[in-house]
């Protein structure tokens, strides 16, 4: 290299000087008269220096491959499922099974229904029996602990042979010390009953203090317990007669729908299969006619060939079972018209309201759906004679069924449906919850830490939430589902806390424990960023305030949080990102019920279990077999997340760079 | 009428009952989350205790930390006693007392033996994609702080850098399993059906075939280093730059080449900054699970990685267990009973102590650079 290296070197010397006074990054123009190379491999324009350079460049460059491939291979594998599920929903009419699913929309309904009124008939049962339902609950739940405790040693002495050698009966002694032992560590540490009095509670106790290890029948107090809960019911039903009748009523009017429709869904299932094992031999017959053109040897060839027009399947014969379908149109439409007819005539017998608030919720509900329940009814005999099974399915409605259909339905006999639509809301739910927990905290400790906290505070504050960033997800997931998720659980069965809407909880893992752990996930990524954002105001603002005569919690208020409004901004959005993108936790904790969430419950909504985007490619990417129309769309979704995640981070980087500028 | 007394304000300044309201609520909230951080701890070390730690010398329980995963077996002899014996010893167990009923026999998955398994596993992934993301990353970082000029090249480069930075970790579980799994070239003799592309190589039958590594400890290593790419090349191009300029021109002045100075005048003052923040990317890269799901974990395997292979190379090919899976695996697939606890609390808590070693560790090697490193 010798002296026009150094010489080369000398002028990026200048560069490197000129560049760093300047800004970092930042160089100057290329000189303008380079020296002249004097080796011949230089003059081409190789050197060592030039070639160390370019593998730097090509490793720097890696990102945009990576980037570019995530990209690629996600609409590889992801954009093969519009047209495949578009062939799924062809199939679907083709077959007839569309047809079915206008009557047993209907029929879903109508089950939908009749479930909102039992369960307000029997809310509002319970609801007055309370007293006795509890009571009885804590009692059978106090017993089978205590059997649940003394079960191991008890089938031993159950299961033993019963002979009467010497050496069994000296064991059958040891078992039943073993059993008494058992017995009375069972009695330790029982389960609080509120609701028995005391007396009730030791008469309990004292009963399984003696229960011998062959009884069967239930201790005396739970039994009398439960036939006073029985009496109760009984009692407070009376004044429902009529309702019950009515309910009763209801619910036998769709038995006729319903025959009709499991009549139907025989024949179509039948034809779908006919089509899909069609649609596997074509496939079949092309992937046999590719390999007869790529074959060398001519009588292979020949042979491949003759092989595929063998398996040319013959066209499954669609129109005989379609126009027996289409014959029952009128019949269809009749029982229509007799539903609507009997759910017109019910909806007066219905009581206005009941005492119980769980119930008047419930029947308020049933109420509040039932015009629409009537309307559908009404448009079904319209729909049904303007169906047609030629009618030719259009990509869009794939896309469209895919963004707003409202099932994610997969491995069923009867049809796959893939609907983002549970997923995203599940995700964002769960989203909500997290960031309305996680921004105060988040938001209020950044300033605390930044304008009140000592500094021997923050020394301390600050490793700690470092800390909470660093434990991994899976172990937060697991803390939610064997810990947080039961004393959840607990909390909400208090006598204290039955006025917070959802309370008794009814599933341990729901939206609000996963929005929880998300929470503490997201506090660390929004903290460090807040605070950031108000470290990098310049502290002549705050001086600035002051003077001019404002208290401190003023110049945080007025002048710091305003000043570094757009980097908070950024941080509430990285948080939303990082909640948004995380797997592991949702996937524990979030309960992984496919459904949207009833919304009818109010606030309780959030107490209800659901599944998210990212939790539904972890759990089935695993099952589906590879280049399937469902493993394609969970590809899809992969997609829609990767859109959706950067997306925030880039609106939250526009924010920083605002800033900044 | 002068009257000093009139003119000191008495009694509190007037925005103080506010100021205190506010500082107590604000560190209120801020002491919540350090509670709540400190009883998360202070629940697993305490659950989970009783499986790691042991009253006797060496008071780890050595066993746990090196037996292999196994099925454990719940049961009662015949005198009532209850054994609790992993798939091996119940084997051993029952060979030894031919004839002997037992009873109430239960068995829980993957809950018995040790997790010398996936600690093993989670150690080769992580050392597998620190190495492969430390060496392209610390390139790309070299380029970016010593060569890089403005250009839209360099501009795409950042560019991709923050955006891969934000992906979440499910979607470079779909991409390593799109392209490490399934498409990236192998040379084979005989490629598999669901090849892209096979093209021969005219020599001993072999085709370079599109057919990916399968799920294999090089897959999710390459998985992983993709995904902490970002964070090394950011951190990697901090420390390069701050390293004094003053460096770089003194050996540019005595005729050090570029390379060379960078090799000799750059590197070595960076180096312990770059390896420093590599630390906090190790942590990162132990705790992922959703990314190696499909790419190299598996839930149950009996021997470790190493064992039976025809060549050392074959491990990178084997599938290996990790500990952030096995540990959903516990959480997640079984029935949870006081049989099990052992199991998942010793494995969290373990899982625990390394990533609490890992980062404080660099927490503290930051600070103490930080007060070393002067120029």
């Amino acid at each position: 290299m010798g002296i026009v290296g150094s010489f080369r070197d000398a002028h990026f010397l200048a560069k490197h000087r000129q560049s760093n006074s300047t800004s970092p990054g930042t160089m100057a123009h290329e000189e303008s008269s380079p020296p002249k190379p004097s080796h011949r491999f230089q003059r081409k324009g190789f050197s060592y220096e030039r070639l160390i350079k370019y593998f730097f460049a090509s490793n720097a460059g890696l990102t945009i491959v990576i980037l570019v491939l995530i990209m690629v291979f996600l609409l590889k594998e992801g954009l093969g499922f519009f047209p495949g599920y578009r062939r799924e929903l062809e199939t679907y009419r083709i077959a007839g099974l569309e047809f079915v699913d206008i009557s047993r929309k209907n029929l879903t309904a109508h089950e939908q229904l009749t479930s909102l009124l039992n369960r307000a008939y029997f809310a509002e049962i319970n609801g007055k029996s309370n007293r006795e339902m509890r009571r009885t609950q804590e009692a059978s739940a106090l017993f089978n602990a205590f059997s649940d405790r003394i079960a191991p040693t008890r089938d031993l002495i159950l299961n033993n042979p019963q002979g009467e050698t010497d050496a069994n009966t000296g064991m059958l002694a040891t078992l039943r010390a073993n059993f008494e032992k058992q017995r009375e560590k069972a009695l330790e540490k029982l389960l609080p009953t509120p609701h028995l009095t005391a007396g009730e509670r030791r008469q309990l106790i004292d009963s399984l203090r003696n229960r011998p290890a062959e009884a069967a029948e239930d201790p005396p107090l739970v039994t009398t317990l439960a036939a006073e809960f029985a009496a109760a019911q009984q009692k407070n039903s009376e004044p429902l007669q009529a309702y019950r009748s009515t309910i009763d009523t209801f619910e036998s009017a769709g038995a006729d729908l319903g025959a009709a429709i499991m009549e139907m869904t025989e024949s179509v299932t039948a034809t779908k299969e006919k089509l899909q094992s069609a649609d596997i031999l074509e496939k079949d017959r092309k992937t046999l006619l590719s390999a007869a053109s790529n074959a060398k040897d001519p009588a292979e060839r020949e042979k491949l060939r003759s092989e595929a027009e063998a398996a040319l399947a013959e066209k499954p014969d669609i129109d005989t079972p379609i126009q027996a379908l289409l014959e029952r149109r009128p019949d269809c439409i009749r029982l229509h018209q007799e539903l609507k007819t009997a759910a017109a005539g019910i909806i007066s017998q219905i009581p206005q309201s009941l005492t119980e608030s769980d119930a008047n919720r419930l029947l308020k509900a049933a109420r509040n759906a039932w015009p629409v329940f009537l309307a559908d009814l009404d448009a079904a005999p319209q729909k049904i004679n303007r169906w047609k099974h030629t009618d030719m399915v259009p990509l869009s409605d794939a896309i469209l069924s895919f963004l707003t259909g409202k099932d994610w339905v997969t491995g069923g006999e009867w049809q796959d449906f893939y609907g983002i639509l549970p997923l995203a809301v599940g995700s964002l739910m769960i989203a909500i919850v997290a960031l309305v927990i996680a921004i105060p905290v988040g938001i209020g400790s950044a300033i605390y830490v930044n304008q009140f906290a000592a500094r021997r505070e923050q020394a301390l504050v600050k490793p700690v939430i470092e800390f909470i960033q660093a434990i991994p997800s899976v172990v937060l997931g697991f803390v939610g589902i064997l810990v947080f998720g039961t004393v959840l659980r607990e909390i909400s069965v208090m006598d204290s806390l039955q006025w917070v809407p959802g309370f008794p909880i009814e599933e341990r893992l729901n939206i609000f424990t996963a929005g929880c752990l998300l929470a503490l996930m997201s506090i660390p990524t929004i903290f460090s960023l807040a605070e950031d954002a108000l470290n990098n105001v310049p502290s002549a603002y705050a001086e600035a305030s002051e003077a001019l005569g404002a208290s401190h919690v003023q110049t945080t208020f007025r002048v710091m949080i305003p000043a570094a409004f757009s980097g908070i901004l950024a941080a509430i959005l990285l948080g939303f990102g990082r909640v948004i993108g995380e797997t592991m936790v949702v996937l524990l904790v979030a309960g992984n019920r496919i459904k949207i969430p009833d919304f009818s419950a109010g606030l309780g909504t959030f107490f209800q279990p659901t599944h998210t985007l990212t939790g539904i490619i972890a759990q089935e990417l695993g099952e589906v077999p590879l280049g399937s129309v469902h493993y394609r769309a969970l590809f899809v979704v992969g997609i829609l997340l990767f859109v959706v995640v950067l997306g925030i981070n880039a609106t939250a980087h526009h924010f920083v760079n605002r800033v900044k500028k | 009428m002068f009257d000093p007394e009139k003119l000191i304000r008495k009694g509190l300044p007037k925005g103080y009952l506010k100021d205190i309201v506010v500082r107590l609520f604000l560190g209120g909230i801020t002491y919540l989350i350090v509670v709540i951080a400190v009883l998360l701890f202070a629940k697993i070390i305490s659950d989970g205790a009783p499986a790691l730690f042991t009253s006797k010398f060496p008071f780890v329980d050595t066993e746990f930390l090196t037996a292999r995963n196994e099925t454990l077996h719940v049961f009662d002899d015949l005198q009532g006693t209850r054994h609790q014996l992993p798939a091996s010893r119940y084997n051993e167990y029952l060979a030894a007392h031919p004839g002997e009923a037992i009873y109430n026999e239960h068995t829980f998955s993957y809950s018995g033996g040790g997790i010398a398994g996936p600690i093993v596993g989670t150690a080769l992934l992580t050392v597998g994609s620190i190495i492969l993301a430390l060496f392209f990353g610390v390139s790309a970082a070299i380029y970016l702080a010593e060569y890089a000029k403005q250009s839209p090249f360099i501009h795409a480069v950042r560019l991709a850098i923050l955006n891969l930075a934000g992906i979440p970790s499910i979607v470079f579980g779909l991409f390593g399993f799109s392209v490490f799994v399934l498409a990236v070239p192998v040379i084979t003799a005989t490629p598999s059906d669901r090849t892209l592309l096979a093209i021969p190589l005219f020599l001993n039958d072999w085709v370079l075939s599109f057919q990916g590594w399968n799920s294999s400890l090089i897959a999710g290593c390459a998985t992983l280093a993709c995904m902490i790419l970002p964070v090394i090349i950011t951190a990697s191009e901090e420390s390069l730059r701050a390293v004094p300029q003053g460096f770089r021109d003194a050996s540019l002045a005595m005729g050090g080449t570029r390379w060379q100075t960078i090799r000799k005048c750059v590197l070595p003052y960076s180096l312990p900054g770059i390896l420093t923040s590599s630390l906090l990317a190790i942590t990162r890269v132990a705790g992922e699970t959703a990314p190696i799901m499909f790419t190299a974990a598996v839930a149950a395997k009996d021997d470790l990685p190493w064992q039976g292979l025809s060549n050392p190379f074959g491990i990178l090919s084997s599938q290996v267990q990790a500990l952030p899976y096995h540990i959903y695996t516990l959480a997640a697939r079984i029935p949870n009973s006081e049989y099990t606890q052992r199991a998942q609390y010793g494995s969290v808590l373990v899982f625990l102590i390394l990533v609490a070693i890992l980062s404080s560790g660099s927490m503290v090697l930051r600070a103490k650079m930080r007060s070393n490193l002067k120029w």
